[in-house]
């Protein structure tokens, strides 16, 4: 299906961009994004996208933006594949008591309301994005968790896991040598929709001005376009740019999702 | 231990593992515990603190602590907020009302279109026309919902003027109030829809190479007969709980909406409690939001095994 | 069981049949130039090893096969050649008149759907027949077919064994009386006894009906109880065609020769070497390979031939259909 493909090229790109631009901000940002300039800046030769509120030059704001969603939505991603593999492996392997244990954790926190918890903590805590990282993390996994397990499930019942156990190896080779990469490409997928669902936590949690005010991020950007008068006084191209960005990155993040897994199906079918 | 047994008991075990939570925070966190729970900025005599330290039993021990919250909970009674002087409970349900008008029928609206289209746009996949289609949908699902907001807010409000900027009603007609729920209504519908829209396609994907829906073809079915006849029933099922448990996120995104929109919701109340401080009004609205989203997943887990046979008669 | 054969008028004629499949690993040719005809009121069986072809054919003909399968030929069947219909025609053609009965029936019935609903949606469908007179419909079908039991039709097929899921399908596409049904492997998985039943009721309500019945199936003990004719199927090509008596007795093509020495009643000697590939198979004669009679012509492809047979089973100025895809006739 040639669509497909372009729409996956086309999310590649995208998300290449971005990480470009997160990895050489310094370089191509025009300015540092913290210096200061005449505020309230509209678009013009020097200052491509105007100045914000305190003077800052958002085109170089929009560029470092870039980093703070890529760490914490990657950071947040990992910790949650990570905790989300383990508990599926472990519940859809041993099965049993272990699984029942696991699983009813996972319904439990399936069911905490994720983006009002983080709110509530960090409201307390006012935490730097490491933090925010981790705690979406220790929240996010359960998803994962659902799908390696009856990935998992699945894998254990076939010929080799069989063998290798009849062979007498210990669970924690089977687990490592035979099961983990055969599930493998059912968590590229779902590592790559949860950096999805972080970035845009991350961008809802700034939105609300919880983030770390030391770092400049899209999500802080609105934050202060809504409250620092941007919005009212039509200033789009200080909270329009930004939001543009948090959509263009998910965007790309998902349809890279979706070409793994289509991927991974037409393995499937040829197997 | 039955099913039903189970159930029930992760669904309780649930409430009470938040619920704690929601106790430990304020007392765990750094900073005095009587500043986490009254909030910040708020100004008392040192005379009163001391009083209100022994009221509020924080000089007796953490299991009596413990205690007294249960107790405190079950009779509605969710703590003070002295900075709106009232207690806590009466300032959350006077401004719950506003977010489930604003919630509900968006929810409604957008799981029903969202559910449908999706499945259309499942069985129609290899179709031109449907993959511009999902491409938008796509598109919406991955824009933060308050950016959602003020691309809607911009362009309908501002510049085109159709609809009010902000607030739930100027003049308190039925009208009136319509014409400023539009708007958000409409967003949080998208946001909803594109939501169940993606799961839905997902799932009929998947359905669409089984071996009954061949079968159904087979039988001399024609296209979207075998879609509705067939297969949607057996895509929605396995979903109805992951739609039910979006329901949090889509509530959170609620929050968001009426937050861009100046509306005297939850949202605003909890936007409001963060900006001063106030503990005991994030607090409460945090348990309350759980219960909702709670109840949630357990209507969606009894509508689930009513409509599986499989379920039903094991 | 005999019907009359000969100057029974043909009822399908499948001309010059071709399938294949682009697939990743190169171009399946599953069929290749497949003709017979079906006649009315007979049972043809299709037969061959698993793979060769036999399903496909049966699919492509339904137009039931996938997107990456391309299709030449005709099927013409009541005047019209099926395989230039539209799919909206198609359907109205499908289970009204001629029906197919699917390999996996715990699998090809809807799980969560009463046994009884699926059985009537053909009469609800093709007729327009209201709900509450289609499931009695239903009800009747399904005791004529063994299950008399009055709950059977409120019923779900996980709650049913597969022989009584077997007897669902057969009720769903027999409800409509159509003129052909195609059974593919009716009696996979299911044991002796309970397969011999399932096919006597099959046989029994399409004597009723008047139907014709194309049996595809790798058991040969079974295609010879209960068909006229059979047609044996290798690596995409039908091979030798004729009365199935005749065909058991006096196999005519090597290959039948060499399949029928399987069974365990004639020696359970297997055939030597392995099955061809049909991204590249044999040149010529597909079975050369493995031919204990080859000669050098068999690398050029054999035509169809008429042969006339001897022996008892030929009449003094009939035609016995007898057909031969092999240089030595």
């Amino acid at each position: 299906m040639p669509d497909v493909t372009k729409f996956s090229r086309g999310g590649l790109i995208l998300f290449l961009s971005f990480l470009l631009m997160a990895v050489f901000s310094p370089a191509l940002a025009p300015y540092d994004p913290w210096v200061r300039f005449e505020p309230y800046f509209p678009p013009g030769p020097e200052h491509l996208l105007g100045t914000n509120d305190m003077g800052h030059d958002i085109l170089s704001e929009l560029i470092f933006g870039s980093r703070v969603s890529l760490i914490v939505g990657f950071g947040a991603a990992l910790m949650a594949t990570l905790i989300g593999t383990a508990v599926g492996l472990l519940a859809g392997y041993f099965k049993g008591t272990t699984d029942e244990i696991l699983m009813g954790i996972t319904d439990i926190f399936l069911m905490i309301p994720q983006i009002p918890l983080i709110i509530v903590l960090a409201a307390f805590l006012r935490p730097s994005f490491w933090m925010v990282a981790l705690l979406m993390g220790s929240l996010w996994w359960t998803s994962t968790a659902r799908v390696v397990r009856s990935k998992a499930l699945q894998v254990r019942e076939m010929g080799f896991v069989q063998a290798s156990r009849a062979l007498g190896f210990s669970d924690r080779h089977i687990i490592f040598t035979d099961m983990l990469p055969n599930i493998f490409h059912v968590i590229m997928p779902k590592f790559m929709l949860s950096i999805a669902s972080a970035m845009i936590a991350e961008a809802s949690i700034s939105f609300l001005g919880l983030g770390d005010p030391t770092m400049k991020s899209w999500g802080m950007m609105i934050n202060f376009a809504f409250t620092r008068g941007g919005f009212i006084n039509g200033y789009w191209w200080w909270y329009l740019t930004p939001g543009l960005c948090i959509t263009l990155f998910v965007l790309s993040v998902v349809l890279l999702g979706f070409a793994l897994e289509e991927q991974e199906e037409a393995t499937m079918r040829l197997e | 231990m039955s099913h039903t047994a189970k159930r029930w008991s992760r669904y309780i075990i649930a409430i009470v593992i938040i619920f704690s939570l929601n106790f430990i925070i304020p007392r765990a966190m750094p900073g005095d515990p009587l500043t986490n729970l009254l909030g910040e900025d708020v100004l008392l005599t040192d005379s009163s603190v001391i009083e209100l330290r022994s009221e509020m039993g924080l000089d007796r021990s953490w299991s009596q602590q413990y205690l007294d919250y249960w107790w405190g909970i079950l009779h509605l009674d969710l703590g003070y907020s002295f900075h709106r002087h009232s207690p806590v409970s009466e300032i959350i349900f006077s401004r719950m009302k506003w977010t489930l008008l604003l919630a509900l029928p968006s929810l409604l609206l957008g799981g029903v279109l969202g559910t449908f289209l999706g499945a259309l746009a499942g069985w129609r996949s290899h179709r031109k026309g449907q993959k511009m289609q999902t491409a938008l949908f796509l598109a919406i699902y991955c824009t933060p919902p308050y950016f959602l907001c003020l691309l809607a807010l911009y362009l309908l409000s501002f510049k085109l003027d159709l609809f009010p900027l902000k607030g739930f009603y100027t003049t308190g007609s039925a009208v009136d109030i319509a014409h400023h729920l539009f708007l958000p209504i409409l967003v949080m519908t998208l946001f909803s829809l594109s939501r169940n829209y993606m799961i839905m396609r997902g799932s009929v994907l998947q359905e669409k190479s089984s071996l009954y829906a061949a079968f159904a073809r087979a039988k001399g079915l024609y296209d979207d007969e075998i879609l509705f006849r067939h297969v949607f029933k057996n895509a929605l099922l396995p979903i109805i709980t992951l739609l039910a448990m979006d329901f949090g996120f889509i509530l959170s995104g609620a929050l968001f909406v009426e937050i861009v929109f100046s509306m005297n919701g939850m949202g605003n109340l909890i936007y409001d409690a963060l900006l001063s401080r106030d503990y005991p009004v994030l607090q409460g609205s945090f348990l309350i939001i759980t219960i909702m989203v709670v109840s949630a997943n357990l209507l969606a887990d009894l509508l689930y095994s009513s409509l599986d046979p499989r379920v039903r008669w094991q | 069981m005999s019907s009359p054969l000969a100057n029974a008028a043909p009822l399908l004629q499948i001309e010059g049949l071709s399938v294949s499949f682009e697939t990743p690993l190169g171009r399946v040719k599953a069929a290749q130039d497949v003709c017979f005809d079906l006649r009315e009121g007979e049972t043809l069986a299709l037969v061959g090893e698993t793979g060769c072809g036999k399903s496909v054919v049966a699919s492509a003909i339904m137009k039931l096969l996938p997107h990456n399968a391309s299709v030449q030929g005709r099927a013409v069947f009541a005047g019209r050649d099926l395989l230039a219909l539209g799919e909206k025609e198609m359907a109205r053609t499908r289970g009204s008149e001629i029906a197919i009965v699917f390999q996996n029936p715990s699998l090809s019935l809807n799980p969560i759907i009463r046994v009884g609903k699926q059985i009537a949606e053909m009469l609800q469908v093709h007729k327009g027949i209201s709900r509450t007179r289609s499931l009695q419909m239903a009800e009747d079908m399904l005791s004529r077919l063994g299950l008399v039991k009055k709950e059977t039709a409120s019923m779900y097929p996980f709650q049913f064994s597969g022989g009584m899921n077997q007897r669902v399908m057969i009720a769903t596409s027999m409800i409509l009386s159509p003129r052909i049904i195609i059974a593919d492997e009716p009696s996979k998985g299911l044991d002796g006894v309970l397969a011999g039943e399932v096919m006597a009721e099959m046989a029994r309500i399409k004597d009723q009906v008047g139907a014709s019945l194309l049996l595809i199936t790798h058991d040969l003990l079974l295609a010879r109880d209960i068909s006229d004719r059979m047609a044996v199927m290798y690596c995409g090509e039908i091979v030798e065609i004729g009365k199935s008596r005749e065909v058991f007795s006096e196999p005519l093509h090597p290959y039948t020769n060499a399949l029928l020495s399987c069974l365990p009643e004639r020696g359970f000697q297997p055939i030597p070497g392995s099955s061809p590939s049909m991204i590249e198979p044999p040149a010529g004669c597909k079975f050369h390979p493995r031919c204990p009679q080859k000669q050098d012509k068999c690398m050029r492809r054999p035509e169809m031939v008429q042969v006339e047979s001897s022996g008892e089973f030929s009449g003094a100025n009939e035609s016995t259909g007898r057909e031969v895809r092999c240089w030595l006739y």
